[in-house]
């Protein structure tokens, strides 16, 4: 062992004289080359970016926790329910197929509200409305907000301070209210219920991305592989977006759930669309029903969605919580390492 | 009663999967008045310790032992009765951080919460006694209502100092005070506490790595290394003379203590799991088989004769080494020697000298032309034999033997380089001369062996220069051709002569390097013998001065060089260093 | 929150609060078509409210259509600033009157909420932390933690069920019982508080478990700081390291959520009255909302939105000051 460390004392002296001039005579010319070999080889990069989420992905749902693996489950089961929705159910939502206010029974398995549409398959129709809403306004917010944070911030200069400015009024602005008042006064379509959502949820992940993105600029590595040449598009690619893309992925799953108890909310106060069956809508038309507690009616129309509602958003709490923990162990124990 | 008293301590941390010691069977005491300083490199349990006298361990550690303070025993003490010995009789002041104060309370606040605690003292009279300990500490009272965040770093280390004062302790424990400050603050600092001790009549326990600090404030110092004591004395005595391989490497690894000398680490890690012998054992050079077994206790020895420069036997030292230390590896005494000169007469080459030079340790003779340097060289390395006196290498007398034979011996590597190798034969054939004398190895070996020195001195090792004869080489190559041909035979004392005379300035310094780095990692002892000061001083730990064929001063060099007390070596200094001082023109 | 100054922060709270001025005002102009000439009609409900001419002209004049565009900006934002939000088409008051009468109800169940939420979860919150991974830390954070996750209304609906419906031990709706006659002042305050109860705790539970874990998770944090360990070396004693040392610290991070809970007690307070059929600003909103009473829905939305502009605003000044770390003083 001695040896070993005599030949490293010796060895050295000879490595320095060589490499500063190594460094010298070749100016970056191989890194540069290298990274354009890169981008190359990996010309369709966002394959290579949905390989590596999809990998980290696979990853984590190997280290979920019970209650993870059950909001998984869940939320299987309601993908399913909503894609399949026609398979499932007997009637179309809103046929009139039965008597009003029919209890459950063979007929119709959760029984029929006051119009007489079967409330089985409201739930079943309605579950497509809360997931397409809570996926799309959580997509466009999540991984829009998510880029302009990451430009931002690995850009840094007029463009982030304009940018940090823009995040903090929009998280300043009270979104529920102002939510409803939109809603009052637009067109109460899906599509405007989508828009303002976006609107009102895109600045959490872009501040996230961006003090990330801030805080990896810094890095040695990154600072590193800039002095060997490399430009942002390869920087961004290969070391900040696999760090970026698990918060962001954990920003969609907060949002969705968001923009599910938004869209509810609006319907349960009437501003809802009125052509959907959404679950918030049922509760809408159950609330308003006059009386409706002082009559077991509630036990059929207004448990269901009410139940359905709770359930989703818990499997999607559940794995929240879980990819938080997962993709950021720091979250954990921090200052353990 | 010792005030106090630790025995038999062991502090084991546990994590899942497994545990550490940090403290290993430490026994220290603690007397009024004094300051100890615990030394050792990061992660030999010396803030752990600290933290163990104040009971404020983490939860995942297990501790047995007893540290006992005027007889109470700390260990086994509940949480509420530590809390009447926290601060009142024992004080830490803790390693300067941004952290270590409460951000979110004043400094008046957090300073005078232990006097209202403690000493009973109203917020107005803990107040004033505020502005009393921060002028002691030299810090401006109109700091008492800052918050933490609002104090430079020597300012935080005040007010930590002014806060462990605060009620008077009978021990002040002090980790690292001095870590992260600048050098001007840490002068400061160093100052403070010296004057501290004098007037606040409290036991100070000092924790630093920074070797140079306790130098200047402790009294007596105990070196840790993986949780135990290796060495325990004066400070001033083990600086000056240090008796454990580890203390030693660790001097050596000190900057500002030695001003001039070149630092060299210690090679090697610290044991990151449980050792069963001597935790020093994989980084020492002296290493016997009981060393690997069994880990040596912590006893005293008897500091030899030889330390010079210190009033011998005057204070006790205590190490933990099965060797009782560093040993000695080669002892002369009564040494003379005379040429008979042509017309008759003899000339007192050497005369009368006595010399010790212990395991791993460099020393430089040095001195005029014709003192007698290169002939106590020759007779020390066997060239020649002494007219009277005797030499004790590795404990054997020496009555003739070449100890160059064989393994472990002694080298010597000569003056001029072009005759320390012969012209005709091939590199190959000169590196391997001395294992085809003496039959060690089959000759497949033997050329492994040669490209391996050959490598180790820098030298290329293709077919080609092996090939190669010593008489096509420059002078600075034959001289590690020469260098390499001594180490093949592993020598436990390498002797040089000279060996950078005759060579230009930028060779000369390379082989330098590279013999100080080769003989830093291998652990031999060296003579070197040179007439150049500033390569003695620079390079060795000890100096012996020859003239007209006596050694007139030995001692520590930075001592030997700064303070000369011989006439011949103050002219040899005053020769060297103040001329070039004095040429300098920066 | 660092690193910005209080012009920043009052910049910032001023942007939000303008651009929701130029969104009030700009709205009602977006809608498509003639929005005067719906007749609305909820089927469910009895209020139908059809404009009649009248009501039209009012709407016109009101919001100054036939003027030029700036001149009806400057006009409402004068207009607003002098606290005149307009008339409620519905309930024929001013909205600023239809407002008042409500927003002592809200108020009392959104402050009461924050009281109750904070108190609860700092001391649960100390409680975990000081007893960390212990069972009742254990049984705490899986308890809580469910219960965060589920949006006021719903977990509203499930409460109104259990308790109101089911078990009958609280009451369906109102915030106080009708026709009632008290005899003595501590019986209205008990009636109130009766009826103020469940929508009351209901808001706290959503808010209480973000209080606690904050309360936790920063104590826990903060307990393995190097200040904790020098505290202790005084040995002041375990209580007073906890409250005095850690708690002290660990508040900080709390307030600046209180702030911030209020925004979103405000929101969920709209859904929950209407769970409840509390006479607060929220159910005043949703029946605006059922008779298009859109001056009243614009004046609650500005009301709200600037309360809760000003909530938070005043936190992040306290916290500033709190926190010595963030306070001006620092140029030192």
């Amino acid at each position: 062992m001695v040896e070993a460390v005599c030949g490293a004392c010796c060895q050295e002296k000879e490595d320095s004289f060589k490499a500063p001039q190594r460094a010298a005579m070749m100016p970056d010319l191989r890194a540069i080359k290298a990274d354009w070999n890169f981008i190359m080889k990996n010309g369709d990069g966002w394959r290579d970016h949905l390989a590596v989420a999809l990998n980290s992905i696979q990853d984590s749902i190997g280290r979920f926790s019970p209650s993870g693996k059950m909001g998984i489950s869940g939320l299987l089961l309601i993908v399913f329910i909503a894609i399949f929705a026609p398979f499932v159910t007997f009637y179309e939502p809103s046929a009139i197929s039965g008597m009003s206010l029919e209890p459950p029974g063979p007929e119709h398995i959760l029984g029929t509200d006051e119009l007489g549409m079967d409330i089985w398959s409201q739930i079943c129709y309605g579950a497509r409305m809360s997931l397409l809403i809570g996926l799309a306004v959580a997509m466009i917010s999540g991984l829009g907000g998510g880029f302009l944070g990451l430009m931002a911030g690995y850009m840094g200069g007029n463009w982030d301070r304009a940018l940090l400015r823009t995040i903090d009024i929009t998280m300043a602005l009270p979104s529920f209210p102002l939510l409803i008042v939109i809603a009052a006064f637009l067109n109460p379509s899906i599509l405007n219920v989508m828009l303002v959502l976006v609107f009102l949820s895109w600045a959490k992940p872009a501040r996230v991305v961006r003090s990330q993105a801030l805080a990896m600029k810094k890095q040695q590595y990154i600072i590193s592989a800039r002095l060997h040449g490399a430009g942002p598009v390869y920087i961004i690619r290969r070391h900040i977006m696999p760090e970026a893309l698990p918060l962001i992925f954990v920003s969609i799953l907060n949002i969705s759930s968001y923009a599910i108890v938004a869209e509810s909310g609006l319907a349960f106060l009437g501003l809802g669309d009125p052509t959907s069956k959404s679950w918030g809508m049922m509760l809408h038309y159950a609330t308003s029903f006059r009386s409706i507690y002082f009559t077991p009616y509630w036990q059929w129309w207004l448990m269901p969605p009410l139940i359905a509602l709770i359930f989703l958003l818990l499997c999607l709490a559940f794995i929240g919580r879980d990819m938080e923990r997962i993709v950021d162990p720091r979250l954990r124990s921090r200052g353990g390492q | 009663m010792s005030l106090l008293e630790i025995r038999g301590l062991f502090i084991d941390y546990y994590s899942d999967r497994d545990a550490f010691r940090a403290v290993d069977d430490l026994n220290l005491t603690l007397e009024r008045g004094e300051v100890i300083g615990l030394a050792g490199e990061s992660g030999s349990g010396k803030t752990t310790l600290g933290l163990a006298i104040m009971g404020l361990l983490p939860d995942n550690v297990r501790s047995s032992g007893s540290i006992l303070f005027q007889g109470e025993d700390l260990v086994a003490m509940q949480d509420s009765d530590k809390d009447r010995i926290r601060w009142r009789h024992i004080a830490m002041v803790f390693q300067n951080s941004l952290e270590v104060l409460n951000p979110v309370i004043r400094m008046v606040d957090q300073v005078s919460e232990p006097m209202i605690e403690h000493l009973g003292l109203g917020k107005e009279q803990a107040r004033a006694r505020c502005v009393r300990l921060f002028e002691q500490v030299g810090l401006d009272s109109v700091w008492l209502d800052a918050y933490p965040h609002q104090l430079s770093g020597g300012m935080r280390q005040r007010a930590l100092l002014a806060m462990a004062l605060s009620c008077d302790p009978d021990i002040l424990i002090l980790d690292e005070v001095t870590s992260a400050l600048d050098a001007f603050t840490k002068k400061e600092i160093s100052d403070l506490l010296c004057r501290l001790q004098k007037t606040a009549d409290c036991s100070m326990i000092l924790i630093s790595h920074d070797i140079t600090f306790l130098s200047a404030v402790s009294t007596r110092m105990a070196v840790l290394y993986a949780g135990r004591i290796m060495e325990l004395g004066a400070t001033s005595e083990i600086i000056n003379y240090p008796m454990h391989p580890y203390t030693r490497g660790l001097i050596n690894s000190t900057p500002g203590i030695f001003l001039y000398r070149d630092l060299w680490g210690i090679p090697g890690e610290a044991p990151s799991g449980q050792v069963r012998g001597c935790p020093f054992f994989g980084r020492c050079t002296q290493r016997v088989d009981l060393c690997s077994r069994q880990p040596p206790r912590l006893l005293p020895v008897r500091v030899p004769a030889s330390a010079e420069g210190m009033t011998v036997g005057s204070s006790e030292r205590d190490v933990a080494c099965h060797l009782g230390g560093v040993v000695t590896l080669l002892r002369a005494s009564g040494l003379n020697y005379s040429y008979r000169l042509s017309d008759g007469k003899l000339l007192d080459a050497v005369k009368d000298v006595s010399l010790d030079l212990r395991e791993g340790e460099v020393m430089a003779v040095v001195g005029q032309t014709g003192s007698g340097k290169s002939t106590l060289a020759h007779m020390l390395a066997g060239v020649m034999g002494s007219d009277v006196g005797e030499i004790f290498f590795d404990g054997k007398k020496m009555n003739g033997d070449r100890y160059g034979s064989g393994y472990g011996g002694i080298q010597i590597v000569f003056q001029d380089p072009a005759s320390s190798t012969s012209s005709r034969l091939s590199v190959l054939d000169a590196v391997k001369e001395p294992l085809d004398i003496n039959g060690l190895h089959s000759p497949r070996e033997r050329i492994e062996l040669v490209a391996s020195a050959l490598s180790s001195v820098g030298l290329p090792t293709t077919d080609e220069f092996l090939r190669r004869h010593c008489g096509e080489l420059s002078g600075g190559q034959r001289q590690r051709v020469a260098i390499a041909r001594a180490l093949i035979m592993r020598p436990k004392l390498l002797i040089a002569d000279e060996i950078t005379a005759s060579l230009d300035v930028s060779s000369a310094a390379n082989i330098l390097r590279m013999l100080k780095g080769l003989q830093n990692c291998r652990g031999f002892a060296m003579i070197y013998i040179t007439h150049d000061l500033m390569i003695a001083l620079k390079a060795s730990d000890r100096i012996a001065v020859m003239d007209g064929g006596r050694i007139i001063e030995t001692g520590n060099s930075h001592y030997v060089m700064l303070y000369p007390r011989q006439e011949a070596t103050k002219r040899l200094v005053g020769a060297r260093i103040h001329k070039s001082s004095g040429g300098n023109c920066i | 929150m660092k690193g910005r100054g209080t012009k920043g922060v009052a910049f910032q709270y001023a942007t939000a609060l303008f651009l929701i001025l130029v969104l009030n005002f700009f709205l009602p102009r977006m809608m498509p078509g003639d929005p005067f000439l719906i007749l609305s009609a909820d089927s469910e409900n009895e209020v139908i409210s059809v404009l009649t001419e009248e009501q039209r002209q009012y709407f016109i004049s009101y919001y100054g259509l036939d003027r030029p565009i700036y001149e009806q900006f400057a006009g409402y934002i004068f207009s607003v600033a002098r606290g005149d939000l307009g008339e409620s088409i519905y309930y024929k008051v001013p909205v600023w009157e239809a407002i008042w009468t409500r927003l002592p109800w809200t108020a009392l169940i959104v402050l009461g909420a924050t009281l109750m939420s904070t108190v609860a979860g700092v001391l649960l919150g100390l409680y975990s932390a000081r007893h960390r991974d212990g069972p009742a830390d254990k049984i705490l954070m899986a308890g809580l933690i469910s219960f965060a996750e589920i949006p006021s209304f719903l977990l509203g609906l499930v409460i109104l069920l259990a308790f109101s419906v089911k078990l009958k031990a609280f009451p369906l709706a109102g915030a106080i019982t009708p026709f009632a006659h008290y005899s003595h002042p501590l019986d209205a305050i008990w009636d109130i508080g009766y009826h103020a109860s469940l929508p009351m705790i209901t808001l706290s539970l959503t808010q209480l478990t973000g209080i606690f874990l904050l309360t936790r998770n920063t104590l826990v944090t903060v307990m393995t700081r190097d200040y904790i360990r020098t505290a202790r070396a005084k040995g002041i004693g375990e209580r007073l390291v906890w409250n005095r040392h850690a708690l002290r610290n660990a508040l900080l991070p709390v307030v600046t959520r209180v702030g911030f809970m209020i925004g979103m007690l405000m929101g969920g307070a709209v859904l929950v009255e209407n769970v409840f059929s509390y006479p607060g600003v929220g159910s005043l909103l949703r029946s605006s909302v059922i008779a298009r009473d859109y001056p009243l829905i614009q004046g609650i939305m500005l009301v709200m939105a600037f309360s809760i502009l000003t909530a938070n605003y005043l936190v992040e000044i306290v916290y500033e000051r709190l926190d010595p770390r963030t306070s001006s003083g620092e140029a030192a």
